[in-house]
């Protein structure tokens, strides 16, 4: 009778721990680090990346092209504080572009989740065939190497001193003086956009906030939004940021007229580090999306941890029909250029006449 | 029935002589000045609560009637309506109203901070005037503004304060700098410092030397048309349209002059601007 | 027993009606905001925004309804929402005054008729001309000692804050000022 429960219990808990196994996806797992085929190589590579197992994730690779360890990880993973060192990779799709037996394209489509809301990034994969086991060639990143050198900083540093005191009357500094110079109320299918660009006029830094207010027919208030970061919020003297707000579910049908807000603010600035956005273009990417390209090249010598990216898209008259914001995961090392991308909506792209783009930066306090 | 009439007749004296007694007349000023200690006379014989409301006073102590309330001048330092409440039985009421003493503080207000030169009517001075107690001198008052100029002599202008209140307008002049108003009154001055600052940027140009495969620009110095050069940190915007696209750097105005560098891979086009301020269009580059 | 229990209900009943009633009219009057009304026909040095006179005219019935509620229940709350500078010291002081006292004020805002004179050429500063029609009572605890329903003149001076208008300055003065 002993043993008969004994040998029950066993086997019980042999099943429980199978069902919790299944359950927790171990089929699929195993299925998807089996890598017999170029896609179920490319299923495992991306499953070791999203638990952050990189030994096992290198150990899929292809080493012909001499790629190191540590260089992988630091692209996949990111470095130096920038946005893909907050971020995890969520969801990936994969499809075969091009299969033979021996080598294989394989087209993944990564879907990061970051502090800053989602990013995608598409990217094709080689596959080779090693004998049973497919492995994914990595291409080797392209880190830029720069000399060790010494780099004078010399731009402007605004601070700003003294107690700040509601005293009225008394002795006191206005806030800076901005100017919002375009603004253009569009229908989406999301909903209404307010697009424009604001300028600041003053001679010291300003930081903003712009929000615009939807009015009914009858004056009172429909929604009101802010811009939150579809702006380049700290703007110095005569420099010009695009703004996009957004209203979802809303109908132009609806909004007799838009009451705008530019609220600013003195804050200390730094004119470091300066930005040069090179090589824009659009062009259709992978995926046949346009999109805005080009790369960041930082000409100081401060790290730019994270870099935002802004794009006022304008038609044959100058007017703004589109304003596109995104990120940059990778961190801009000085001197070191780094691409971007920014999307355009198909319909606005057929009209793109020309485009402005302004980069934000984000660098962490240094020790 | 003679018994019952003396007692009632002598109840009703005794209620009328109590209601005399309890008579309150109290006779205040009709106006005080602020901060200036008065007397309420009263009448009536007894004690009473007196009761003296402001617009931020409200006091409660007892009193002997017939003898004259003493107020002091910190109870009655705010000017406006008070009233003097004392209450036997019934309780009898007086209004005085508390007027604002000398000019003795001035609420002096100068914007912008900063305004472009050459700009007609931009800068606007505005000043309140107010007693010792913070309260706003009604009566019209002489106020003086001089003007120290970065480019003149000092001048002064007089504004006469209507409900406590002057204010003038003046155009900017065509030197930046420093520029002074003091509001004085009395022996009362507030000092206040704008700044002239460049207005838009004049003629601006910028020139390209080749050095390898980058080019460098430079503009020469930046200045608006009344030859104020232009802060140091001024975003100045340069844009190179070649083959590969378009590259655009945003870069601060360093001791009167902006520069940049762009590689070039072939002939390309080159403009620069400064905030709606349009420069000159380089073509660089190509065999020649 | 059967007497007394009735009365006793009654009793309790009346108590709690009375309690219900009262809470009802200081709700009517928490929500009902006194009238103001604005004329801009003669300010000076310039014109007043359709929008900013507006919330000029809202925010000063606000701030006299804030009024009302500090000054009759005696509790400084109130005062940060439509007061600063020194019509807020004032009337934290008043406040402070009346508590020590055990007086309060009650406040009967029959309207204001307000005159806007001045509005600074950068949109800083307004003053304003009211010719309010306040019943007002004092109460020593339950007994009211004053009650006066004569019309005022306040000469106000409001600035701007982030989101609203604020009273700086709230001075009674004589008939003759205006």
């Amino acid at each position: 009778m002993k043993t008969i429960f004994a040998l029950a219990l066993i086997i019980a808990t042999a099943v429980l721990l199978a069902a919790g196994w299944v359950q927790a996806g171990g089929m699929k797992l195993r299925a998807e680090r089996s890598a017999a085929t170029p896609e179920e190589a490319v299923h495992a590579l991306m499953a070791d990346i999203q638990a952050h197992n990189w030994d096992h994730a290198y150990a899929l690779l292809d080493h012909a092209n001499d790629l190191q360890q540590a260089d992988f990880v630091r692209e996949v993973a990111g470095s130096d504080g920038s946005l893909r060192t907050y971020s995890s990779l969520q969801t990936y799709e994969i499809w075969p572009v091009h299969v033979e037996a021996s080598h294989a394209t394989i087209r993944v489509r990564m879907n990061w989740s970051s502090a800053v809301g989602s990013l995608d990034e598409v990217r094709d994969l080689s596959v080779v065939q090693d004998g049973s086991v497919g492995r994914v060639v990595w291409p080797k990143p392209n880190f830029a190497n720069v000399p060790l050198q010494v780099l004078p900083v010399n731009y402007l540093r605004w601070d700003v001193i003294g107690r700040r005191s509601d005293d009225w009357g008394a002795g006191s500094v206005d806030t800076p003086q901005v100017r919002i110079i375009s603004m253009n109320a569009v229908e989406r299918p999301t909903g209404i956009v307010i697009l424009g660009e604001v300028e600041n006029e003053d001679t010291v830094p300003a930081y903003l906030n712009v929000s615009a207010t939807l009015l009914k027919a009858d004056g009172s208030q429909l929604a009101q939004q802010d811009t939150f970061d579809a702006i380049a919020h700290s703007l110095l003297p005569k420099q010009v940021s695009p703004y996009r707000i957004d209203f979802p579910g809303y109908r132009l049908q609806d909004v007799k007229s838009v009451r705008m807000d530019a609220r600013p603010l003195l804050v200390p600035a730094s004119a470091d580090p300066v930005v040069a956005i090179e090589n824009q273009n659009i062009i259709k990417d992978a995926l046949g999306r346009s999109i805005l390209k080009g790369s960041l090249l930082n000409q100081s010598g401060q790290v730019v941890n994270i870099a935002q990216v802004l794009g006022a898209f304008y038609d044959s008259s100058g007017k703004v029909i589109w304003v596109s914001d995104g990120y940059v995961d990778q961190a801009l090392m000085p001197q070191g250029p780094v691409p971007f991308a920014l999307d355009i909506p198909p319909d606005v792209a057929t009209r793109v006449h020309s485009y402005h783009v302004v980069v934000n930066h984000y660098a962490a306090p240094s020790v | 029935m003679r018994r019952i009439l003396l007692i009632w007749c002598l109840m009703i004296g005794g209620f009328a002589l109590s209601m005399r007694a309890q008579e309150v007349e109290l006779r205040a000023p009709s106006k005080v000045i602020a901060g200036a200690g008065f007397a309420i006379a009263t009448t009536g014989h007894g004690s009473a609560t007196f009761y003296l409301v402001g617009p931020n006073r409200a006091l409660k102590r007892t009193i002997q009637l017939g003898q004259e309330i003493t107020i002091s001048g910190n109870d009655v330092a705010v000017s406006g309506l008070y009233q003097a409440i004392a209450c036997g039985s019934p309780c009898a009421n007086t209004t005085f109203q508390v007027l604002p003493s000398a000019p003795a503080r001035l609420s002096f207000l100068l914007h912008p901070s900063r305004v472009p030169v050459s700009s007609g009517n931009a800068i606007n001075a505005t000043t309140f005037v107010f007693d010792r107690f913070h309260n706003t001198v009604l009566k019209s008052a002489k106020v003086d503004f001089h003007v120290s100029l970065p480019d003149g002599p000092t001048m002064t202008r007089t504004g006469q304060t209507t409900r406590g209140i002057t204010w003038f307008e003046m155009g900017s002049t065509a030197k930046q700098g420093r520029l002074q108003i003091i509001a004085a009154i009395g022996e009362t001055a507030e000092p206040r410092v704008i700044q002239q600052v460049a207005s838009d940027a004049c003629g601006l140009r910028m020139t390209a030397v080749p050095a390898g495969r980058y080019v460098k620009l430079e503009t020469s110095a930046i200045r608006d048309c009344a030859g104020n050069p232009l802060p140091d940190g001024t975003i100045v915007s340069f844009t190179k349209t070649d083959n590969a696209g378009r590259s655009t750097i945003d870069t601060p105005i360093k001791k009167e002059k902006a520069t940049a560098q762009f590689e070039l891979t072939g002939r390309a086009r080159i403009s620069v601007a400064c905030g709606v301020a349009l420069g000159n269009e380089l073509e660089v580059g190509g065999r020649p | 027993m059967k007497p007394l229990i009735l009365a006793s209900t009654l009793f309790a009943s009346a108590c709690l009606l009375v309690a219900h009633l009262r809470d009802t009219s200081i709700e009517v009057r928490a929500a009902s905001l006194p009238k103001v009304i604005l004329n801009a026909e003669s300010i000076t040095p310039r014109a007043i925004e359709q929008r900013t006179g507006e919330m000029v005219t809202h925010n000063y019935a606000q701030a006299w309804q804030d009024m009302a509620a500090c000054v009759e229940t005696n509790r400084t709350d109130l005062v940060n929402d439509y007061f600063t500078g020194e019509a807020k010291a004032r009337l934290t002081h008043l406040i402070s005054d009346q508590r020590k006292s055990g007086l309060r004020t009650h406040y009967e805002d029959r309207g204001h008729e307000v005159k806007a004179v001045f509005y600074s050429a950068d949109g800083g500063e307004i003053q304003l001309e009211d010719r309010a029609q306040v019943e007002v009572q004092i109460f020593d605890g339950q007994k009211m000692i004053y009650s006066s329903a004569s019309p005022r003149k306040y000469l106000v001076l409001m600035t701007p804050g982030a989101d609203r208008w604020y009273v700086r300055s709230l001075e009674s003065v004589g008939d003759e000022t205006f």
